[in-house]
């Protein structure tokens, strides 16, 4: 738990809550970093193992939280969980993410037949939910609980393939609606579930979105991710957003969707962020993967020192721009945890 | 038509991702010949071909490797401007077969060995194309022994690595690292997200581009013959 003149009675939610409400700014640094591959080898279990089995991963989460001085929990593990319930076969490679081995979406036939699956009969949605279950049993709602769903777009990628979509939205503008539509209601049905189970946040993973452009970003998703973020608002939930990569010429449109988190990647100014979405928007990163990897723990510290002084200001989840890669030190993700609660 | 006014037609349809007539984007342009006609109708009008590659599809694809470069057009535009210019080379084929144009040079394409994301691998293969380089193109998650094999039937080649994500950007060290032992005089470029300069001159590889116009130019320099 980080914080500054905050009574130690305060659990990690309610600490949370008071990040949120922005009274603690100045006084609260929060420490949430994506971690995935490296928290199953944290406790000795595979990526395979970590991505198929809720109880790995609630089981690496936790112990990662204790280690690394975290304030949040994730159910975030691979981008295939909504992939799979719609039909496509996924693999598990020991050490690698999952892959998703074929397209099910090949043709505009295939998107006028596909049907929105019931999220509790797949194997793979519902092992995310019975995550949230048992994040809830062990936990009992001391600490943010991040559930996590694919943005419309990144699904619709998921299942068409990355160019066949992005030329669709060129080439056929109907097509890409109505696929479109199909993804963003399995994203309502899977962060329903999740809340259901427990979840205080989702996460959106809306990846690709970064190599679009505004018009397209506005002509087709942001009113798809609005609708969804207002969903779970309505379930009384927040949601974090994560688009991977430089994302500064959609921020104005990213802040007309409501989101109350916006992850930033290493590329984006906070402070230019900020200029843009204002200051109720919580922000979180952006130390760039990489350097956390390959510097040595003195520095990391300094580079996460130095952020939170430029940010001290704004509400600022301390992360990495992306996830902590698997060969990360847990040296390095520990004197970020320490840069973190001394200030 | 003027012969520089059709080759303009080509080279504007490119940049705008005009494929053919029967396309439907850009919508302003709905009806319209496209690439592939002007292409057509430029070989008909007796254009020589290599006039077509270099004064149509290269500088249309050069106009999209700028844009891109500048975020002044995003993905979506480039794969279509990519399609467009396909449909342009399905024209030429027959003259690169007989030999009356050539390309600039080889270049071998893969994303290394575990990453399976294959739209940065793909941009640079379009863009290079579109730039006369022969693409031979090894696809996703490519061992080192592949990249070699791909060197031995086609000696002299540059090669280039793509890597989307940190954890993979690793096994570019082991790739270049064998590509160098086997012959130390390769050009071996390096791309992706994840990927610097300075990590570049850590593993020895030669080429370091941010984006696809950038390998274009770096291409140039190094392989202009004056």
């Amino acid at each position: 738990m980080s914080l500054l003149k905050y009574p130690d009675t305060m659990n990690r939610k309610q600490l949370f809550e008071e990040f949120a409400s922005g009274r603690g700014i100045g006084k609260i640094k929060l420490f949430s970093p994506i971690l995935m591959h490296f928290a199953a080898r944290h406790i000795d279990r595979s990526y395979a193992a970590f991505a198929s089995d809720y109880r790995v991963l609630v089981e690496a989460n936790i112990r990662a939280m204790g280690d690394f001085g975290m304030d949040m929990v994730s159910l975030i593990s691979d981008p295939y969980r909504e992939t799979a319930a719609f039909g496509a076969r996924i693999e598990f490679p020991e050490e690698a993410v999952p892959r998703c081995i074929d397209k099910v979406i090949k043709s505009t036939d295939d998107i006028h037949s596909l049907k929105v699956p019931d999220v509790y009969k797949n194997e793979r949605t519902l092992d995310r939910i019975k995550g949230a279950e048992e994040y809830s049993r062990i936990l009992k709602g001391e600490v943010p609980v991040i559930g996590w769903i694919e943005g419309p777009l990144a699904e619709a990628c998921d299942l068409a393939g990355v160019s066949e979509m992005l030329m669709m939205l060129m080439m056929d503008p109907d097509s890409s609606g109505l696929l479109l539509d199909k993804c963003t209601e399995m994203a309502k049905k899977f962060a329903a579930a999740q809340v259901e189970a427990g979840c205080d946040i989702i996460g959106m993973g809306d990846a690709v979105c970064s190599q679009v452009d505004p018009d397209t970003y506005s002509n087709f998703v942001m009113g798809r991710q609005r609708e969804i973020i207002s969903f779970i608002h309505g379930l009384g939930a927040r949601v974090k957003l994560h688009i991977c990569g430089d994302i500064s010429h959609l921020l104005p449109l990213i802040k007309e969707t409501g989101a109350d988190i916006i992850d930033l990647d290493w590329q984006v100014s906070p402070g230019k962020a900020t200029e843009i979405l204002g200051h109720d928007t919580i922000l979180c990163g952006n130390i760039n993967p990489v350097l956390i990897q390959d510097k040595p723990p003195d520095e990391v510290f300094l580079l996460t020192e130095k952020l939170i002084n430029e940010n001290s200001d704004r509400k600022l989840i301390v992360s990495a721009g992306c996830e902590i890669t698997v060969d990360t030190p847990a040296e390095n993700l520990k004197a970020m945890a320490r840069a973190a609660k001394s200030l | 038509m003027e012969h520089n006014e059709i080759l303009e037609k080509i080279a504007y349809c490119i940049e705008f991702g005009k494929i053919d007539r029967n396309s439907p984007f850009p919508p302003n342009m709905k009806g319209q010949d496209g690439a592939g006609e002007y292409t057509r109708q430029a070989l008909e009008k007796g254009i020589k071909a290599r006039d077509v590659l270099n004064h149509g599809l290269m500088q249309g694809m050069d106009r999209v490797g700028r844009k891109f470069r500048d975020n002044k057009i995003f993905v979506p535009q480039v794969l279509m401007s990519a399609k467009a210019m396909n449909s342009s080379m399905e024209h030429l084929m027959p003259y690169f077969t007989s030999g009356e144009i050539r390309s600039r040079g080889k270049f071998i394409i893969g994303t290394v060995m575990g990453d399976l994301h294959d739209i940065g691998k793909n941009l640079v293969s379009m863009i290079l194309k579109g730039n006369g380089w022969e693409v031979i193109d090894l696809g996703i998650d490519v061992g080192s022994d592949k990249f070699l094999e791909a060197l031995e039937e086609h000696p002299g080649s540059v090669v280039g690595l793509s890597a989307l994500l940190t954890t993979t950007m690793a096994n570019m060290k082991e790739t270049v690292e064998k590509i160098k032992g086997n012959n130390r005089d390769t050009c071996v470029a390096i791309g992706g997200a994840p990927v610097t300069q300075e990590f570049c001159e850590k593993i020895g590889a030669d080429i370091y581009s941010p984006d696809p116009q950038g390998l274009v130019d770096h291409l140039d320099q190094r392989f202009s013959t004056g």
